[in-house]
């Protein structure tokens, strides 16, 4: 962090960086707009922006593979799919909807919302933080090639042991499967790894801990239980690479393996991973219910804690998977006391989302209605995982579809829900128009239908003996009428999809004839709402000193002793004008990233297919280190040149936080 | 508030009516357990009326609080909704939090788990307890069917001359307690009989145990709830509960080795064709059971189902088809059409005379012509049976063969 004046890395002071490359390759690309910038860019707006777009293209591929599989189930003995196709269409779907598509869109808001929450102007690392997403695009792109190269993986998203085997599993799905996932786990641990670094120490000043909004609380907290989580798996799916490629022995039953390795490893990663999963969403809506309620969120500390419990607890509960895989009635016994009790936590925070509510005025836009939404579902979900939580009855229960249906209204019912809420609440700030309300509300109530339609019924297939994971059933069992209901409901809530992709068009399209949005459309709380609408490149200027938790909220409103509000600025007033952003000092645009990124998926091709091209991989992965390493850190010609106090025109009150832009020079130093 | 448009407010309306009358019907339904044979709310044993007896109060407690923060959100939502004449610059009133609710609404959960857990590890224990005078069953999953091998001496060995070894049906005395030991020889599979006890996963290299016990004479189905590979799908149970006279009848007749050759010219035709293809991967205990021994065959699972008493069984090919049933009048392979009942071996099942009339042939000489085409499997791996490409006349020979195995 000390290496603010002195760049050792950079040309002598005074003299020109024109054309200078270090590897030979490439010259420092400077282009700030257009189509190429977004291949070089390192502002976390655009790579948020950037992991959102590629999510909604994973979420439509996993969609699709969800249609294929209502489709199959919608009669006894489908024949739309064979039972080899419809194992990787299942298989494919899960990994999708799980790495592909619930991480990354948290990784969207987590990018794009962090540094503006905690009043900085971007993450810590810029330059890894594009890295994590090319990172993650080259490793869903090149889990999804599969489909292309003798078909996807066939083993489910667990992936058990010793079915993954070589033996079981001949072709090179579940090595499709494996390495793109070890790609992705690199991306999620470079950015759990930025984002911690830059909550921690980029903060405005007066931003402590306990003024920080609760979305930056919660994936903060996820960003912890990535840290943790990832490298179990990633080493689990080496020692799989090994005994795959290389016939290594580690699940080998025949050789003395214990399978029950793998499901350890896996739920040990799995577990958490769920509620890394979650938090986001939850944060997400601890924006948003106050925002509409006019009210603040009830218990701030309350909130903050439990998600803090629950990233502890989260590690205490993994073989709640594995109550039926022989672990002993004592873990079983363990396990299914931790599982009960992660459901305080959880509840408490439905509590003080449900008291936020009470008493406010609340106003039914659509992010207000899919926040609603995640809180009734997800309590569904929660409830049926307090029923798993009860060991006796979880051997009746698991590996059915009433875990399908459990796991979905978490996930769906949770996550989705708590993301399209925020689709809708941050759309303004992040592209400068409304998404429209009407469609909006249509959008959640379609929603709401098809999501209940789909899911609902699984619960009492579970329960009345439909496995899952299976591409068939016969008639007799009485499975028939569920299974069209669920197929009518997936393609209602496709349909509703649909309809929020249209909207981001219509809306983009009708924004032309509307006034500007304005910084803060909602009249909102917390601090990204003071910068102008779409965010500039440099987020503040200057940057605002914090003095409470809701610092922009109570910009605009005293409250007196008695709880009442009194406005006491316009918005305004007190938000940002759009400033020119002279003198602030962003980091310099780098091509290394994307190299470094796509030399990975080169090496996993090689491992697949010859490793002749994994040489080649590694050599593209070693210069482009090399490269990014001489890169110089900016552009010594940009850098420096004005660092006037009348670049700080002092807008809403602030001191004359100067210079405070150097919080990102200093750190972009060693990114 | 703005008016929203009314084909909005029609959806909402349609939406909302549609999920309260979708999970009143779901509520009502998971009651109606008739004729739904894999249902796990409908229990026929001691095990599975003791996690019964954890459902309802579990259930009922979920439920309660399911109405009541429901109930509580659509009433917020609807007494704290902006109305249209409120005043725009009027706000409630600000409360940031209640320290005395919060301690509340945390410790009133823990409480009402802490009741849950008590009741937990209680049926937890009663699961396990070992029950005296148990029948002893090995039950080893295989891609795609199950393996049942009897300690009949009760030495602690499956394998002994004494011992019986069977596939696809269980069949047990009902009344008496049955200890179950999981294992697999291959993946791991997940051995569920809904109706008389929870799942025990069937991991190779491990044993695992599991308690059953029928109350009355039945069959009980069951599915592999552990994904397994290909025919995860078609990877069914069934446990078949006799009176106890007609399991020690079943026992004795099991014990016996395959008799004679068979005095039917076309069946010992058949016997010769079993023996040069079909006697490579299966059992027929008195003909090859001592040379398979030596020679295992090639399959990753190092076993094929055992057919010394195929005809004992209702069901054959994992009990996905029906071995007794009339034949369908357009001569196309049935499916079970009866999957509750399963079909009946009748006086075979206690080594009495099989009766051919009632023989499901259409569906057993299909499965001879080309076994894949009715079951996905994977054969060149290993895994499964190949298509053996018998001309008619051979599969008729065999049919009448395998029809002597009683």
């Amino acid at each position: 962090m000390a290496l603010t004046e002195d760049r050792p890395l950079a040309l002598p002071s005074g003299d020109s960086n024109d054309g200078y490359t270090p590897t030979g390759v490439f010259t420092r690309p400077s282009a700030e707009t257009g189509p190429r910038s977004w291949f070089t860019t390192v502002d976390h707006k655009k790579i948020g922006i950037m992991y959102g777009a590629a999510a909604i293209f994973f979420f439509i591929i996993g969609g699709a593979e969800a249609l294929l599989i209502r489709m199959q189930l919608w009669a006894p003995r489908g024949s739309l799919l064979s039972a080899n196709l419809y194992n990787q269409v299942y298989t494919m779907h899960g990994t999708t909807m799980v790495f592909l598509v619930v991480m990354p869109i948290g990784a969207a808001f987590a990018n794009y919302l962090i540094p503006l929450q905690i009043g900085a102007r971007d993450v810590a690392f810029p330059r890894i933080n594009a890295f994590s997403f090319w990172a993650f695009l080259a490793g869903g792109v090149f889990l999804n090639s599969s489909w292309l190269l003798g078909g996807g993986a066939d083993g489910g998203w667990f992936m058990y042991a010793p079915n993954s085997g070589v033996v079981f599993s001949p072709t090179h799905g579940v090595d499709f499967w494996n390495l793109g996932l070890i790609i992705t786990g690199i991306a999620s641990l470079t950015g759990a790894v930025n984002l911690i670094v830059t909550v921690l120490n980029m903060r405005a000043p007066g931003m402590t801990l306990m003024r920080m909004p609760i979305f930056t609380w919660m994936a903060l907290v996820s960003q912890f239980l990535l840290l943790f989580a990832i490298p179990v798996l990633t080493s689990a799916q080496v020692l799989l690479m090994l005994d795959r490629l290389f016939g290594a022995n580690f699940f080998n039953v025949a050789k003395g393996a214990n399978p029950l390795l793998w499901e350890h490893l896996f739920w040990i990663f799995g577990h958490p991973e769920v509620y890394l999963m979650i938090l986001p969403a939850f944060g997400l809506v601890s924006e948003i219910l106050p925002t509409f309620a006019r009210k603040p969120i009830f218990g701030y500390p309350f909130i903050v804690f439990s998600g803090i419990a629950i990233g502890f607890m989260g590690w205490g509960v993994w073989a709640h998977h594995m109550f039926v895989s022989g672990i002993g009635p004592i873990s079983v016994t363990a396990f299914s006391l931790t599982t009960m009790f992660i459901a305080v936590p959880t509840g408490v925070k439905i509590l003080n989302w449900t008291a936020t509510m009470w008493g406010g005025k609340l106003n039914f836009s659509a992010p207000m209605l899919f926040s609603i939404g995640l809180v009734t579902m997800f309590t569904i979900g929660g409830l049926s995982g307090v029923m798993h939580s009860v060991s006796p009855m979880d051997t009746q229960q698991t590996d059915t579809y009433f875990i399908v249906a459990h796991f979905h209204y978490v996930l769906f019912g949770g996550a989705f829900f708590g993301f399209m809420g925020g689709f809708y609440f941050y759309w303004p700030k992040a592209f400068g128009y409304m998404l429209n309300e009407s469609i909006g509300k249509a959008n959640f109530w379609l929603m709401l239908l098809g999501f209940n339609l789909t899911f609902a019924p699984m619960h009492v297939l579970g329960l009345q003996g439909m496995s899952r994971r299976i591409y068939t059933y016969d008639a007799g069992y009485g499975f028939e009428f569920w299974n069209k209901v669920a197929t009518i409901g997936a393609f209602t809530l496709a349909s509703s999809i649909a309809l929020f992709i249209f909207n981001i068009f219509y809306s983009k399209s009708k924004a032309k004839n509307l006034p500007p949005v304005g910084p803060d459309p909602w009249d909102s709380r917390t601090i990204e709402w003071m910068v102008p609408s779409p965010t500039p490149a440099y987020n503040f200027d200057p940057i605002p000193t914090v003095t409470r938790v809701d610092d922009f909220w109570y910009r605009k409103y005293g409250e007196t002793k008695d709880g009442k509000l009194v406005r006491i600025a316009s918005t305004a007033e007190v938000a940002q004008q759009r400033n020119d952003g002279k003198g602030v000092h962003l980091p310099s645009p780098s091509y290394w990233p994307i190299v470094l990124a796509f030399g990975l998926p080169i090496v996993a091709y090689g491992l697949i297919f010859s490793l002749w091209l994994a040489l080649i991989g590694g050599i593209v992965v070693v210069a482009a280190l090399y490269g990014w390493i001489m890169e110089p850190p900016d552009d010594p010609d940009k850098a420096h040149d004005d660092h006037g106090p009348e670049a700080h025109a002092s807008g809403g009150g602030d001191a004359a936080v100067s210079d405070s832009a150097d919080g990102v020079k200093e750190v972009e130093t060693v990114g | 508030m703005q008016r929203l448009p009314k084909i909005v407010r029609i959806l909402a309306v349609i939406s909302f009516t549609v999920v309260v009358v979708l999970f009143a019907a779901l509520i009502v339904n998971s009651f109606q357990n008739s004729g739904k044979p894999l249902s796990s709310l409908a229990p026929e044993g001691p095990s599975a009326e003791s996690i019964q007896r954890l459902v309802i109060p579990v259930t009922s407690i979920a439920g309660i609080v399911f109405v009541l923060v429901i109930g509580a959100i659509v009433f917020i939502t609807w007494k704290f909704r902006e109305r249209k004449d409120s005043d725009p610059d009027e706000f409630p009133s600000q409360i940031h939090g209640k320290t005395t609710l919060e301690i509340g609404w945390t410790i009133l959960p823990a409480l009402i788990l802490a009741g849950i857990a008590v009741g937990t590890v209680l049926t937890i224990i009663n699961l396990n307890r070992e029950e005296p005078n148990s029948i002893q069953v090995q039950v080893a999953g295989q891609q795609w069917w199950w393996q049942y091998k009897y300690d009949v001496n009760n030495d602690g060995n499956f394998d002994g001359p004494e011992d019986i070894t069977t596939s696809t049906e269980m069949v047990v005395p009902a009344g008496r307690p049955i200890q179950v030991t999981t294992t697999s020889n291959d993946v791991i599979h997940s051995f569920w009989i809904p109706g008389l006890n929870g799942k025990r996963d069937a991991v190779p290299g491990l044993r695992n145990p599991l308690k059953l016990q029928a109350d009355e004479p039945g069959v009980f189905r069951g599915q592999c709830t552990e994904f397994c590979g290909l025919s995860h799908a078609n990877m069914r149970m069934l446990v078949r509960a006799v009176s106890t006279s007609d399991y020690d009848g079943w026992v004795r007749n099991q014990l016996k080795d395959h008799a004679a050759d068979p005095t039917d010219p076309v069946a010992a035709e058949g016997k010769k064709v079993w023996l040069s293809l079909c006697a490579q991967c299966h059992v027929i205990n008195g003909i090859n059971d001592a040379k398979m021994k030596e020679t295992p065959p090639p399959l990753v699972s190092g076993v094929a189902p055992n057919l010394t008493h195929l005809m004992t069984r209702g069901t054959f090919v994992g009990s996905i088809f029906n071995l007794y049933e009339p034949v369908s009048s357009d001569g196309s392979p049935l499916l079970m059409s009866d999957v509750a009942a399963a079909g009946d071996p009748g006086a075979a099942l206690t080594g009495g005379k099989v009766d051919t009339a009632t023989v499901n042939r259409v569906t057993l000489e299909a499965w001879l012509r080309n076994a894949p085409a009715l079951k996905p499997m994977y054969p060149q791996g290993g895994r499964g049976m190949p298509n053996l490409n018998l001309t008619e006349e051979q599969i008729d020979q065999l049919v009448a063969f395998l029809e002597t195995l009683n």
